[in-house]
């Protein structure tokens, strides 16, 4: 480990007066830091001072100040060698030389490759999908990928299928985003017109059919989008997905490699996962194993949980609680009307005569608005349920937003939600999650 | 058999005068019918059997040779006409006349089963050449296969003695008018109206010559299935083969078949080749052993990025390669790797691969039952095509329902197949009038035992001659006994789905 870290009495005085440290990498190597998690950790900050550096492959200006939260673990790469400073007291700081940013610089060339193919073959770009088990850098090899992918000027798509932890939309949800600049170095991907799906739990099994379901939904119209979009078409689309790879989530795996067609599976740090889908998945299919970075950090329970709040709070708020204002007002019961997706399940003996439990795990369930509805996340559905036929479509209809409920009075029939958008509601049919938010800071 | 006769002319035989004690005992008879008890079928030789039927044959011999002894001023004179084939009143009528019998030029005649049923009754002596008939001379001369057969009378007397109205039914073409008239809901109303009593000739009615009577009856009326319209299976089956291609097809992800429009400009079929050469195209697969690779050319890469070449060897003991144990419901039960199967290799893209493999699911599902598919007749549905029960219903149902009336204008009447008589309900007997009898409560057409069972066409030649729901009842004679039968149109319940 070549580090050389020099103790800067703080002579360039940061405006906050905080402690600076001076880090000099050399060449392909990573300085990985840790901000303290919890309500009181202070920021980080980071200024590249000499070289070029990129966080996730995004590019980092020099002598600009990047504001890291509580929580945060960054990880500031460098092809070329570079100086940074940290300033504030991180809780842990450290190069490392041992990156395998190579192997994922790598594989971008072999993307830009097929890309390069598919433009001068007037095809479809690569369709890559990232898999592994919890906690492996899923997100952030994704994040990598796109960032280098549309730095060489390539519009792929962000097939977000982490229900657990989104990248893009709120938890619960499925999203499809497409990239047009690499990500804010702080903030991530600007999202802009995502396509989100309501599924409205954090883990995939709890309804396995409609995660399925949706999956096929983002993938038709991902590929209706690449007929029309050719820049889309070209860049192929980047597909992140759940840690459960056992049993129906890896199942759900194979359906999602075959409703999108995929080219290339990226398994990451798994090795039995790797076989399994190579003798699952036909030929064509490329599937690579990938190690993990050794700066990948396990995520605690309530950490996942905290990430998870901290960005339901993020769509109502904005960045770091700063930019959005969010409206709170009073919607009658009468006006609105509440889904669940999904009945209980029955025994099978008890079904009617050729129907199969498949339908009941898609299948609408008004719900009545109580008082246990209170901190639940709603999301708004873009379709009316006016007649009876479009039941069906709420459940495959994306979602136009989120809104929180925050106050239930039963007396009035009225409940107090947040939402991004003053009233009143834009569309009538909502969607319940299993989510709750607490609108506590 | 025995006649009460009459003094009528010049026979003195005719003319017996019963004394005073012969008539007392007259009146004490007994009139119970004998209990015939229950039914032997078999002979069994036994003494006991023979024993039995004998009496009852004696009682019932009894019974018929039993004199009858009527007053002669009851009885209502008439003259069997044989070239007309009725019976022409020579005094005046009883009150039996309100439902029987028709007048034409003035005159009074009964059909020959209403003489015959009320000489049975002792209310008529019919006479001929002078001479009075005997209740087996009217038996004789009445019945004919031309006029009313025996079965028939038969019906027409038990329907009569159980107080119902039986009048002759016509189908003949010139009274389809009047039939019509019949069924016009206001025509009893009308009738009603009509306070005296229709005497005068009417030629229209002599020509229908229609039959009026009062009978009290029961009808047992078993409702019976009548439709069963032979659909031809070829149809169907023709149906099914067709449906099933797209319903496979549909199978597939139907959103990768239209290919994009620049594919057909560029001359070249989609699935031309596997469009991936990933031997050209290096991954850094730490999967696949070790290997070092040059540094990827610049062009594909970011900014001012340049690597060297990249080894992927010293990471592929640092991937997790642990062995996850698995608990038994997450183990897969088919650790086949699909790129063994020569099919799957032969594949080159996932519409192909996609394509394999909904036929072999299809070939798998049919497996079990192909022979079913093979012959010219198929099954009505693939049970693992999915389908809602609506269409399930509408696709198996093809003994489709048909109404009685349907279709039967091109229908011919068919001779063994006609209604004899208009049956009306006892109760209407106060305000019935014979001119205007109304729409009668069932039409009646005789069978015998011996007959076969009405096919469809017979009920539907039926259903036409009776008309709109005057329904047809058929009355099926075994020897003595008449039971009634009756086939209903019903509709198979539908509403499963609604």
């Amino acid at each position: 480990m070549a580090t050389e870290v020099v103790e800067k009495p703080g002579e360039e005085a940061p405006p906050t007066g905080k402690v600076g440290t001076r880090f000099d990498l050399e060449k392909e190597t990573e300085l990985r830091f840790e901000v303290e998690a919890g309500e009181a950790a202070e920021q980080v900050e980071l200024e590249l001072i000499s070289g070029m550096a990129e966080v996730f492959g995004s590019e980092l200006n020099r002598n600009k100040k990047y504001t890291f939260g509580p929580g945060s673990k960054i990880a500031v790469f460098t092809w070329q060698g570079c100086s940074v400073n940290l300033f504030g007291k991180p809780e842990v700081a450290y190069v490392s030389k041992d990156t395998p940013m190579l192997l994922y610089l790598n594989t971008h060339a072999a993307l830009e490759q097929m890309r390069k193919q598919a433009e001068r073959e007037n095809e479809r770009g690569p369709r890559v999908m990232v898999v592994g088990p919890t906690d492996v850098g899923k997100s952030t090899v994704c994040r990598v990928l796109l960032n280098y992918a549309v730095r060489v000027g390539r519009r792929p798509t962000l097939v977000e299928l982490d229900v657990g932890q989104n990248g893009v939309s709120v938890p619960g949800t499925l999203s499809a985003l497409c990239i047009e600049r690499p990500a804010d170095v702080e903030e991530g991907f600007s999202v802009q017109a995502p396509l989100v799906y309501h599924f409205g739990s954090t883990t995939p099994g709890t309804n396995i059919k409609l995660y399925n379901k949706l999956t096929s939904c983002l993938a038709e119209v991902f590929s209706r989008r690449c007929e029309v979009n050719r820049k889309a078409s070209v860049g192929g689309c980047i597909i992140n997905t759940c840690g459960w790879v056992k049993g129906s989530g890896y199942q759900a795996l194979v359906h999602c490699a075959s409703t999108f067609q995929v080219d290339v599976v990226l398994v990451l740090d798994q090795e039995r996962l790797y076989n399994e889908l190579k003798r699952d998945l036909p030929h064509f299919v490329r599937v690579v194993l990938l190690p993990k970075s050794g700066g990948v950090a396990e995520r605690s329970k309530k950490c996942r949980r905290d990430a998870r709040e901290e960005k339901i709070r993020e769509y109502f708020y904005g960045f770091r609680g700063l930019s959005f204002y969010p409206f709170s007002f009073e919607v009658r019961f009468s006006d609105i009307r509440i889904y669940k997706i999904g009945a209980p399940s029955i025994p099978d003996s008890c079904l009617p005569l050729g129907m199969s439990q498949d339908d009941t795990q898609l299948k609408l369930v008004p719900v009545t608005p109580g008082r246990d509805l209170t901190y639940h996340v709603l999301s708004v559905s873009s379709i009316e349920d006016g007649e009876e036929g479009a039941r069906k479509g709420i459940v495959e209809a994306p979602v136009c937003g989120f809104i929180v409920v925050t106050f239930v009075d039963t007396q009035t029939q009225m409940m107090k939600v947040l939402s991004p958008a003053p009233r009143p509601l834009p569309r009538h049919t909502l969607l319940i999650m299993d989510i709750r938010f607490m609108d506590m800071k | 058999m025995a006649d009460q006769n009459k003094p009528n002319v010049d026979e003195e035989f005719y003319n017996e005068v019963l004394s005073p004690t012969q008539l007392f005992a007259a009146r004490s008879r007994t009139h119970k019918i004998p209990v015939r008890g229950q039914k032997d079928f078999v002979p069994d030789e036994s003494e006991d059997q023979q024993q039995r039927l004998e009496q009852s044959l004696r009682e019932h011999w009894s019974l018929l040779s039993e004199e009858r002894v009527e007053r002669t001023g009851n009885l209502v004179k008439a003259l069997w006409i044989p070239e007309d084939h009725v019976v022409e009143l020579q005094s005046p009528a009883g009150k039996f006349w309100q439902t029987m019998g028709f007048s034409s030029e003035g005159r009074q005649f009964l059909h020959p089963e209403e003489a015959l049923y009320l000489m049975e009754c002792g209310n008529v002596q019919v006479f001929y050449q002078d001479l009075p008939f005997s209740i087996q001379d009217g038996y004789e001369h009445f019945l004919s296969s031309s006029s009313v057969s025996l079965q028939q009378y038969q019906v027409f007397g038990h329907l009569k003695r159980l107080g119902y109205v039986v009048l002759r039914f016509d189908s003949s073409s010139e009274t389809t008018s009047y039939v019509r008239r019949l069924n016009l809901p206001s025509a009893r109303e009308r009738a009603a109206k009509q306070l005296k009593r229709k005497r005068s000739p009417s030629p229209e009615e002599a020509s229908t010559s229609q039959t009026c009577s009062h009978v009290k009856s029961h009808t047992e009326e078993s409702g019976k299935d009548g439709n069963l319209p032979d659909v031809p299976l070829r149809e169907i089956s023709e149906d099914q083969t067709t449906s099933m291609s797209p319903a496979e097809e549909g199978r597939v992800r139907s959103w990768w078949t239209p290919h994009p429009p620049m594919d057909s400009d560029h001359g070249r079929p989609y699935s031309s080749s596997s469009r991936w050469d990933f031997s050209s195209i290096w991954f850094p697969d730490v999967g696949s052993g070790g290997a070092q690779q040059e540094a990827p050319d610049p062009s594909l890469l970011p900014g001012s990025v340049s690597v060297g070449y990249c080894d992927t060897a010293p990471w592929s003991q640092r991937v997790n390669l642990r062995a996850v144990k698995m608990s038994p419901k997450e183990q897969r039960t088919e650790p086949k790797d699909v790129n063994e199967d020569m099919e799957v290799r032969r594949c080159r893209n996932w519409s192909e691969y996609e394509a394999l493999r909904s036929r072999r699911a299809s070939e798998r599902e049919q497996q079990a039952a192909d022979h079913l598919w093979s012959g010219e007749v198929t099954p009505l549905h693939d049970p693992h095509q999915p389908i809602s029960t609506v269409e399930l219903l509408e696709k198996i149902s093809i003994i489709r329902s048909t109404d009685l009336l349907q279709d039967t204008s091109s229908l011919q009447p068919w001779p063994p197949w006609t209604i004899t008589f208009n049956v009306y309900q006892p109760d209407t007997v106060c305000d019935f009038k014979k001119s205007r009898p109304g729409k009668p409560h069932c039409r009646m057409c005789v069978c015998s035992f011996d007959d076969p069972v009405p096919d469809l066409r017979a009920l539907k030649v039926l259903s036409r001659q009776s008309g709109e729901d005057v329904p047809v009842v058929v009355a099926v004679v075994d020897y003595g006994d008449i039971s009634f039968y009756t086939f209903k149109d019903f509709h198979l319940p539908r509403d499963v789905f609604s």
